[in-house]
């Protein structure tokens, strides 16, 4: 028989035929790998959940036709949005400007695609219902207020068009919608229903864009757009980057502090069960000794004995770090998490090197015991 | 030809003379029995002369080694290679078989074998409880382990610390045959006893007070050594 | 002879019980940090959205806010309503007045510029811009306030525009030729810090030198701003603030507050008394409204939503981490406490051997363990306070606080999280044979 086969032997003789005491030793290391990967997993899933929150606040990114005057359309907006990377659009609302006149009192009047509003303003309060086809409007708290109207309610709406033709059209109030806010004087068409009124399609004034990117990556994006897009003038909406920045770095500061002192503690109370589990085997290490092992070999069998604990737990832990870095993930945002494979070998490594310098501290100061202590009976 | 030589051995515990200028030998072959009221040293002679302590002064030559001289290293080497230990209370790892605990003492020292475990198992008679574990076995058996485990390695010097003070009258006896056995087939032997009637089948009583010896003696009925010395 | 051997136990074995102690300290502290900053953590991330600026916005009676979005002025939104600036100082007193953290008066007027010079060159007057109308805006940059209540205050819109760029300095509210200059005015007229612009309103002229350049990237950028006092001056309406924006902490929305949002009124007692005394925006808006005359306090959606979707998250978040914490210090723990006391199963059985009773084996080590357990823990409550109040100046730059209510919580989780450790080595001890133990096995 080889060494290594005894080796083994012993090693897994020490861990399957302890049941009691190694089970506590591996749900001690089973429960730093789950604290260790399920905090991991949600620290670096954070910046990417909250960026998804804080797109609550609305746009972060406006797109303006440059030039002293003008308007863009759709074909240009597509251009400067080929810049932004696919995944990370929350929405793009194109919005058009007019004025037109109900009862006489005039307003302004701007047509947007209102499903992609919901998207880039998610903030805003409408009582009723969103307009979900053509001849419905969604109009401000003033809006309202000024001429009496709640949803269900119709108005027909005049203006002159781009060609200095009168118009008129009749609409249904679906909603009334409340910001606090400027657009609480809007009336708000669909685009297809204010270019018909306006008798031309395509002219657009400025593009709301809700962009889930860091305030540096956002920079780099409106550059590329400036640079790409003729046209085209983005502007980054201040208040929002650069509040989101310095928000999200706290919060990411938070998890991060928090993150560290739990995994540390978590590190020292899986040390000091596996020392009391190992202190425990004293008398066997003398009687290993006795029985002619070297300092080295008994470090061996021990390093070798938290490895295979450290690994199997390590594999438990980042299972159930994962289950609670799910669970999290979809309570709080209710969103699943992106799976991280890196984070099972990382996880298993970890608690290897966790469990092995537990065992060993032990160890060692078992190893200055003479191995007289067996004779004494002790 | 003497294996075993202690010249002028003295152990101190701080200001506690554990052992005062003791002389000792033992001859290849001989079953010497150690025996001393408690705390007359006798533990801190079998240490000694199982390679696990070092005297404050004096000699220890084993098989031509000054033991006295060499690393700590080197003890536990000397330790493995040529002492076969037993232990009052067994000392057996709980989490390995019969077979295992007796392969740990090879894994130690050379290579573990089973078939040879399986055969020193057997001398004992206890080859059908080989995948048994110590908690399913007898005080006596485990002690006939220890025993299978001390031999194992094919010792120059077997060192047994009250072999039977943790067993029945019936055990004891079968403990016992299995020492004299060893010594008809030529092992040297070393028991460290306070039961007069184990000390008398050895050949040899040294009695121990106060760290002294005081009487060392040929017994006069000499352990049935049944013909004549044999090779080791 | 229970004490004594209590005492024996304590004393004697120091190695084992230390480390038991020091595993629940290191719990304990854990757990008292982990809640410490765990019921904090609302009140700092609250303070931190305040970067996001104003969440509420107060208006005159009937005042619109027909304004001028994207430069598009019609008219019909100009309103000569103004809030009274004596009244402001109230805001700071209402019944959530500690939740005001800062607040800032707006007065807006039109003025016609009639001339900019340049400090060193006068290279700086495009010929277009002289006889533009251009908005001005009276605030306070930052404003210091003795309240009726002998309190006082600095406030105004150096804290609220976190995110504005300035290059140059703040202006001063004592400084009544100083002005702040939107970047895309500034380019406009080509001004750079140090000139002069000269204003003219109904023929009052005011020269104004730019001490500040803003870029806060939205229509601001398109204003200058100037102390209170000198726009209400220019424009003859002294005492007059259009618009005061406040900046509050508040708790996020949920069914009553939103009943409560569309009409106070439809409440029952009970219901309005939880919903006013509750730091909803709804609620300190309707405050606001009884202090300040003739006014209306909208919440400031994009902000106050926001706010509370994000302050909902994080708690959470922090829960579920802290939680997870407890859960792991816990079994830690009792991990510990289980295989030190099925360590010293020689020694039990030596007391069983002797005579001992199963209840009073149990009784000696349930006391070792708990007085072990409450040595350890009021250790670890202290070194956590430590812990918190790091987490909460690294991150924060300010303190936690503490709260008293973390102290029972401990308390008990420790109590709890102990005598379940011990529950399975004392059954195993219960269990034992003393003659099995004696020999050794």
């Amino acid at each position: 028989m080889k060494r290594q086969t005894m080796y083994m032997r012993m090693i897994t003789g020490s861990l399957l035929r302890r049941r009691s005491r190694m089970f506590i030793a591996l749900l001690a290391v089973a429960i730093g790998a789950t604290i260790l990967s399920g905090l991991v997993t949600v620290y670096y899933d954070i910046p990417r959940q909250m960026g998804q929150e804080f797109r609550s606040y609305g746009a972060n990114l406006i797109l303006v036709p440059s030039g002293e005057e003008g308007a863009f359309d759709a074909a240009a907006i597509e251009g400067a949005m080929r810049s932004v990377p696919a995944d990370d659009i929350v929405g793009v609302a194109p919005y058009r400007y007019e004025t037109g006149k109900i009862n006489e009192q005039p307003f302004l009047l701007a047509g947007a695609d209102l499903a992609e509003v919901r998207k880039t303003s998610p903030y805003w309060f409408v009582s009723g219902e969103w307009p979900d086809a053509d001849g419905s409007a969604l109009i401000g708290q003033e809006v309202a207020d000024m001429i009496r109207l709640v949803p269900g309610d119709r108005f027909t709406l005049t203006g002159t068009d781009t060609a200095g033709e009168n118009f008129s059209g009749d609409f249904t109030v679906s909603g009334v919608v409340q910001t606090g806010g400027d657009e609480e004087g809007f009336v708000f068409l669909s685009s297809a229903d204010l270019d018909g009124l306006m008798g031309d399609g395509g002219r657009i004034d400025v593009v709301e864009c809700s962009i889930s990117a860091s305030s540096d990556e956002l920079t780099d994006i409106a550059a590329r757009i400036g640079e790409d897009a003729p046209g085209v003038s983005p502007r980054l909406v201040k208040r929002v980057t650069e509040s989101e920045g310095a928000v999200l770095t706290k919060l990411k500061a938070l998890v991060w502090l928090v993150t560290a002192v739990v995994l540390l503690l978590t590190m020292i109370t899986v040390a000091t069960t596996m020392m009391a589990v190992v202190a425990e085997r004293r008398r066997e290490i003398g009687l290993r000794k006795a029985l002619g092992a070297s300092d080295r070999s008994i470090a061996r069998e021990f390093l070798g004995e938290g490895a295979l604990l450290g690994g199997c737990g390590g594999l438990l832990g980042s299972g159930l770090g994962f289950a609670f870095a799910q669970l999290v993930s979809m309570q709080v945002f209710g969103r699943p998490i992106s799976f991280q494979p890196v984070l099972i070998p990382a996880t298993m490594l970890a608690s290897v090197a966790i469990t092995a310098v537990a065992c060993l501290l032990p160890v060692r100061s078992a190893t200055t015991v003479d191995p007289a202590i067996v004779l004494r009976g002790e | 030809m003497n294996i075993l030589e202690l010249n002028d051995i003295t152990k101190d515990y701080g200001s506690v003379k554990a052992l005062k200028n003791v002389d000792m030998t033992l001859s290849n072959g001989e079953w010497l029995a150690i025996m001393g009221p408690s705390g007359s040293g006798k533990t801190t002679m079998m240490n000694i002369v199982g390679c696990m302590d070092k005297p404050t002064s004096g000699t220890v030559m084993l098989d031509g080694t000054n033991i006295s001289e060499v690393s700590a290293k080197n003890l536990t080497n000397i330790r493995r290679d040529k002492i076969g230990l037993i232990f009052q209370q067994f000392h057996l790892i709980g989490y390995l078989t019969a077979l295992e605990n007796i392969m740990v003492a090879q894994y130690y020292h050379s290579m573990p074998d089973e078939g040879e475990a399986l055969k020193a198992l057997e001398r004992v008679g206890l080859r059908e409880r080989a995948k048994h574990l110590p908690s399913q076995l007898s005080g006596g058996e485990q002690q006939r382990v220890c025993i299978a485990r001390a031999l194992i390695n094919y010792p120059m010097l077997i060192l047994a610390d009250e072999p039977t003070g943790n067993l029945d009258e019936t055990n004891e006896q079968i403990v016992m045959d299995i020492f004299r056995q060893l010594h008809r087939d030529g092992s040297s032997i070393i028991v460290v006893t306070h039961d007069p009637e184990i000390a008398e089948e050895a050949e040899r009583t040294v009695v121990l007070e106060h760290g002294k010896v005081t009487r060392n003696t040929k017994n006069a009925v000499a352990g049935s050594r049944g013909g004549d010395e044999k090779n080791v | 002879m229970f004490l004594r051997m209590l005492r024996g136990a304590l004393f004697r074995q120091k190695g084992k019980m230390l480390m038991i102690a020091i595993t629940i300290a290191l719990g304990a502290s854990l757990a008292t940090a982990m809640l410490n900053v765990m019921l904090d953590v609302g009140d700092k991330v609250n303070r931190e959205l305040k970067a996001y600026g104003a969440n509420i916005n107060v208006l005159p009676k009937g005042a619109s806010l027909l304004g001028d979005l994207y430069g598009v002025q019609d008219g019909t939104g100009v309103s000569d309503r103004y809030l009274n600036e004596d009244e402001l100082p109230l805001i700071k007193t209402i019944f959530w007045a500690f939740n005001i953290v800062d607040f800032a008066p707006y007065f807006e007027t039109d003025a016609r510029l009639t001339d900019v010079a340049g400090a060193a060159d006068s290279g700086g007057d495009g010929p277009s811009s002289r006889g533009d109308e251009i908005a001005l805006i009276g605030t306070w940059f930052d404003h210091h306030l003795d309240l009726p209540t002998g309190e006082s205050l600095d406030t105004g819109i150096r804290n609220m525009k976190s995110w504005w760029d300035v290059s140059g300095e703040w202006a001063s509210d004592d400084d009544a030729d100083g002005a702040m200059v939107g970047a895309q005015v500034a380019e406009r007229l080509g001004v750079s810090i140090g000139d002069t612009i000269t204003v003219e309103e109904d023929g009052r002229a005011k020269s104004l030198t730019v001490r500040g350049v803003f870029d806060a990237g939205g229509n601001e950028d398109d204003r200058i701003y100037v102390p209170l006092a000198v726009a209400q001056e220019l424009a003859g309406k002294p005492g007059a603030v259009s618009s005061v924006e406040v900046s509050a902490l508040t708790t996020p929305d949920n069914e009553l507050s939103r009943k409560a949002a569309q009409d106070p009124n439809s409440l029952s007692i009970k219901e309005w008394e939880t919903w006013y005394c509750t730091a909803y925006v709804s609620a300190i808006c309707y405050q606001i409204e009884e202090v300040v005359s003739d006014s209306v306090a909208k919440p400031i959606r994009q902000v106050a939503e926001s706010e509370g979707a994000i302050l909902e998250k994080t708690q959470f978040l922090m829960l579920l981490i802290t939680i997870l914490s407890l859960v792991g210090s816990a079994l830690g723990i009792s991990n510990l406490v289980t295989v030190s006391v099925m360590e010293r199963s020689r020694e039990i059985g030596l007391l069983k051997a002797v005579g001992a009773h199963n209840s009073s084996v149990m009784g000696l080590v349930l006391t070792e363990v708990l007085i072990t357990a409450a040595a350890g823990g009021a250790v670890g409550y202290f070194a956590g306070l430590g812990f918190a109040q790091v987490i909460g100046h690294s991150v924060f730059g300010s303190g936690i606080d503490i709260r008293p209510v973390v102290i029972p919580l401990v308390a008990i989780l420790v109590f709890i999280v102990t005598l379940a450790g011990s529950v399975p080595s004392i059954r195993m001890l219960l269990s034992l044979r003393p003659a099995e133990v004696l020999h050794g096995r």
